[in-house]
């Protein structure tokens, strides 16, 4: 059993893969290519240099136990030994060297795994509902549409190129447990007039700049899955923002053009191809049954069991078989752990087993006289959390700064904290066994935040400079009905090392007035007295201590140093960034209102503090990280004014800076407050590309023979693309090609070609051979008897 | 310069590979190549070289077509016997590629006039039979800075080698003619016909390498091959710095004609 069918191509693809990590190694390519290409095998750079993890593709959550122990075997060879369990419902390695890359995607072949698509600008993986073909209160199976779109996504050139990725889920009833106006594109089980169909969601997402998704659809039959998605795949393609990575997706192209426009351009697609029953996806029901087995039956008598079964054991709607939720430590399974867990599930057959959203495993079409047998083998696994209530599993943690290169924060060891902390106290946690407590290491949505009960998104916190992890508090995200999605609002900030203590005081206060019935709903304790509760804690815990007194405190959990962000990924750094700018402008805003209202012994001082920030603020924009104050100043001196973005008329003040002169710097307050107002200007028309505007609107370009330091990654120029059209129709093979090359070679890297291809040799040889050489097919696509495919010169 | 419709079609097989593509073709058209001797060796570079569309080819070769020169020097035909060999050469690559602008000289190579000849050609090739010529096309190619590549055929045997400026050439290895007689001519010895094309068509594949830029040249690298056992190899070489025409204090400074004895067999 697979869950969906590799492509042919892809080990063509796989060959050019490992002729270009060789390059790499040797040099030949540079690490910036190198990403793009490495990005859509599924393969990312951790924080540690040549050290990756693959992401491995897993349609609707499907993984079988021949498949797991595979994923483990190569994890166990050429990786940290650990399969993680995502949140995209997926599995990865970790700790994968640069040579044994091709070696653990080769070996997923044998079992029908790719990673391809994994991360970059691709259709990525597809999530279902977890109870999805098993629930007694489903509207229908979406499984089947999950699978047969993965394998047609796939298998379509056009997949791999969009302007960003692509995300979609599919809900199996309305209470939409796959949050579909979270994603770029949602389905939503439902039968209209006796007929099956979908609900359709667009455009959601979270992120750093959240968007909850619009109803694109009210009802397709379930015929048009495959022609909603190519529609909005084709629209996105055609109409992404390419420019700037920040606001590429899906989401803000809605915000852009706004509901009726986007309606429009999609049913320009939609309308063309809505009527061709020969796109319709082929799909084959799930069989969800257990195979018969000699196994002998281990029979349990232990209060432990009973609690288990309560906790962790559903009824399928089929009858006499059981689901079985794995809550596993972090995500992770370890090699001799999946061996077990599999060996004991392929007594049941293949169909067993589905990758949960919460990092967590499910296991289904267990007979419900095994279930002795299941919980021995579950039991003995070395890293599970089943001893503990279901809240403990139900976290949710990113890997964060440990392996992320994004992260500033390390999800994985608060969430150990917390747990410590809860297990430690008497607190019920059965009662909350559905609480969402989520945690990301920076503002992207990797831990899913936005849509927690309770959650948490790592910042930086800065104490007299020094620099210490902590978290902003989000609460109240909405999830349980399809359309009536609302995400969590940010309500306080907290220190790292609070928060285990936060936590529990907060819960505590939480399950007694649920267990005595005070509110309807969590969200309405929240309205009612949890928001107010929460700021009254962390105003408790605000206390920071210095970093002479507690050192430990600017460490945090899990870390073997103190919180630095000198290894922050240059290009990816905006999440971190846009939190160090805020920290200077809240302290230029606070020395503000001492200059307003405070005592004039308090004034040089405030004068100080905001010469200081002003000069500090933007640096980070350009990649510095000033060691001391008067580094600050010169660098500032450097970037801003001899760069030319700063009038240099306010050079004197630096040097009143360096000196730390309070008096003299107080003497130029009208100086300093005209610097600074210049700074917080420069900063307001700064553009997604981290590029400075004036009023006008005209990009400040930096002055001529002023160089950038080395280490500061030159900023991507936008280039206009030049666009060319070549009809080839009537052209044999293989002239097509051959005109296609040379119209290419007159082109500038970048610039697009449109080509019209016949139907017959020409489509299936020409956009390969131009792949071939290095360039990329964007787009190809049927349009009455011919071909158009679009290439964009390498 | 851009390719017209007819010279897609034609070079569309060079263009459809990856190293060569339309720029690569241009490049070969806008090559200039003179090829020494159009004899064994000279008539398949020479074919070669027109097919694959080189702009200018310069040929030269005192002798006319001779019967028992038919059975390996493939440009000429049997009713060219008596005809000077740069004129039938020219006629057939003519009919093969009318883009080829060919120059004729109707001459053997010597001290006089091989400078004269070779400064207008990007890249000289040596198709000669004896071992004065081939030491004197080294020396004069060194001295002008011009790349060629050497050749060398008997019995079942050839060798060749590639000289770019700056790198080793046929004396680093070779550091002066042998001694008259000391090597059996081809008169003595013979030669197998297939081996000339063999060794010609390595030739000018290496012509085109350069030209296009692509790949490894035989540059410090001697390639030696037998026929009979059909056996390949290259040996690795360096840059002499005693060398008398390219190290460090040459003691060959100008031309001179040797006084091997030209193989009566003409290779």
């Amino acid at each position: 059993m697979r869950f969906y069918e590799v492509p042919d191509t892809l080990y063509a693809e796989q060959d050019q893969f490992d002729r270009d990590i060789k390059e790499y190694v040797e040099g030949r390519i540079n690490p910036v290519k190198f990403k793009a290409i490495r990005v859509a095998h599924g393969v990312y750079e951790q924080r540690q240099e040549h050290t990756y993890m693959v992401r491995i593709r897993c349609a609707a959550g499907g993984i079988t136990p021949t498949q797991l122990k595979k994923v483990s075997e190569v994890g166990d060879v050429y990786g940290s030994g650990e399969v993680h369990f995502t949140t995209r419902q997926e599995v990865q390695v970790h700790d994968v060297l640069v040579n044994g890359v091709i070696k653990v995607i080769r070996g997923l072949n044998d079992v029908g795994l790719s990673s391809r698509g994994g991360g970059g600008n691709t259709v990525r993986n597809i999530l279902t509902s977890i109870d999805s073909g098993i629930s007694s209160t489903e509207v229908f199976d979406v499984e089947p549409y999950a699978i047969a779109l993965t394998t047609r996504m796939i298998d379509e050139p056009d997949s791999w190129n969009l302007p960003r990725k692509l995300k979609i889920s599919m809900s199996n009833g309305p209470d939409d447990t796959t949050y579909t106006q979270s994603t770029c594109l949602g389905f939503v089980a439902t039968v209209k007039d006796g007929v099956k169909g979908f609900q359709v969601f667009c455009s959601g997402g979270m992120g750093a700049k959240p968007m909850v998704g619009h109803a694109l659809l009210d009802f397709v039959p379930d015929t048009h899955v495959y022609h909603v998605t190519k529609a909005l795949k084709v629209m996105f393609d055609k109409n992404g923002n390419r420019r700037s990575k920040y606001s590429s997706r899906i989401k803000f192209l809605w915000k852009k053009v706004g509901e009726d426009e986007f309606k429009r351009i999609f049913h320009e697609e939609y309308d063309q191809i809505k009527n061709d029953r020969s796109l319709d996806l082929v799909l084959e029901s799930i069989d969800n049954s257990a195979k018969s087995t000699d196994l002998a039956v281990q029979s349990v008598d232990t209060a432990e069991f009973e609690l288990w079964k309560k906790r962790y054991v559903t009824a399928q709607k089929q009858e006499g078989l059981s689901s079985i939720k794995i809550p596993l430590e972090l995500g992770d399974v370890l090699r001799a752990d999946a061996n077990s867990l599999c060996d004991f599930l392929l007594n049941f057959g293949e169909n067993t087993m589905r990758c949960e959203r919460d990092q967590n495993i499910r296991l289904r079409n267990i007979p419900t006289e095994y279930l002795g047998n299941a919980y021995n083998v579950i039991t003995g696994l070395k890293k599970s959390l089943v001893k503990h209530a279901p809240f403990i599993g139900n976290m949710i943690n990113c890997t964060g700064a440990s392996t992320c290169k994004l992260g500033i924060c390390l999800p994985r060891g608060l969430s150990s904290a917390i747990r410590d902390q809860l297990t430690g106290t008497d607190l019920d946690l059965d009662i909350i066994p559905d609480f969402r407590l989520n945690m990301s290491g920076c503002p992207n949505t990797c831990g899913m935040h936005h849509v927690a009960n309770l959650g948490f998104f790592g910042k930086v916190g800065r104490k007299d400079g020094d620099m210490y992890p902590a978290y902003n508090i989000l609460a109240g995200g909405k999830v349980e009905k399809a359309g009536e999605m609302k995400y969590a609002q940010r309500v306080d900030e907290i220190a790292s090392h609070r928060i285990p203590e936060f936590v529990n005081a907060f819960l505590k206060v939480w399950i007694e007035k649920k267990k005595a019935g005070t509110y309807a709903d969590y969200n309405t304790f929240l309205e009612e007295e949890g928001n107010t509760l929460i700021k009254t804690l962390c105003d408790s815990y605000r206390d920071v201590p210095t970093y002479e007194a507690d050192a430990g405190f600017y460490t945090d959990f899990g870390a073997k140093r103190r919180l630095s962000m000198d290894e922050l990924g240059t290009a990816e750094c905006s999440a971190g960034m846009f939190d160090m700018i805020e920290v200077d402008k809240k302290q230029i805003k606070k020395a503000r209102k001492v200059l307003d209202a405070g005592s004039d012994e308090e004034r040089p001082d405030a004068i100080q503090k905001i010469l200081f920030s002003a000069s500090r603020m933007l640096l980070v924009t350009r990649g510095l990280d000033a060691k001391t104050d008067e580094q600050v100043y010169d660098l500032f001196g450097k970037h801003f004014m001899t760069a030319g973005l700063i009038d240099e008329k306010f050079r004197p003040l630096l040097a009143l800076g360096k000196a730390a002169d309070v008096s003299a710097i107080f003497a130029q307050e009208p100086a300093v407050l005209a610097l600074t107002s210049e700074v917080e200007a420069l900063y307001k028309n700064m553009d997604d590309s981290l590029r400075f505007k004036a009023t006008d609107g005209k990009v400040i370009k930096e002055r001529e023979g002023y160089e950038l330091d080395s280490e500061v990654e030159a900023e991507p120029v936008a280039k206009t693309i030049q666009m060319f059209e070549k009809d080839y129709r009537g052209v044999g093979c293989p002239m097509n090609f051959v005109k296609t090359k040379l119209v290419l070679e007159t082109m500038e890297s970048g610039d697009q070609l449109k080509i019209l291809l016949d139907d017959g040799e020409p489509i299936k040889n020409v956009p390969g051979s131009v792949k071939l050489e290095g360039h990329a097919v964007l787009l190809q696509e049927q349009v009455g008897p011919h071909w158009e495919v679009l290439i964009q010169k390498k | 310069m851009t390719l017209t419709e007819a010279q897609v079609e034609r070079y569309s097989r060079h263009i459809l590979l990856q190293d060569v593509g339309g720029e690569g073709q241009e490049k070969i058209l806008n090559a200039k190549v003179l090829v020494i001797g159009a004899g064994g060796l000279g008539s398949p570079i020479a074919l070669y070289l027109a097919a694959a569309g080189v702009g200018t080819i310069g040929i030269i070769d005192g002798d006319v077509v001779d019967v028992s020169n038919l059975q390996r020097q493939v440009i000429h035909f049997t009713p060219d016997v008596g005809v000077p060999k740069v004129e039938s050469a020219k006629n057939k690559i003519q009919e093969i590629n009318p883009d080829v602008n060919v120059v004729t000289y109707q001459d053997i190579v010597h001290s006089k006039n091989i400078l004269d000849v070779i400064k207008d050609y990007d890249f000289v090739v040596d198709g000669t039979d004896n071992f004065a010529a081939k030491f004197l096309i080294n020396d004069a190619c060194v001295i002008a800075g011009k790349p060629y590549s050497h050749g060398g055929i008997l019995r079942f045997d050839g060798q060749t080698m590639t000289h770019v400026p700056g790198e080793a050439c046929y004396r680093c290895v070779f550091k002066q003619p042998p001694p008259a007689n000391a090597v059996p001519t081809c008169s003595q010895a013979g030669v197998l016909g297939a081996v000339a094309g063999m060794l010609g068509t390595i030739q000018a594949a290496e012509v085109l390498k350069y030209i296009i830029g692509v790949g490894d040249l035989l540059v410090n690298r001697l390639l030696i091959f037998d026929a009979k056992s059909m056996k390949f190899r290259t040996s690795n070489f360096k840059k002499n710095p005693n060398c008398p025409v390219c190290g460090e204090n040459p003691t060959v400074t100008e031309l001179v004609d040797g006084e091997q004895a030209v193989c009566d067999l003409k290779v």
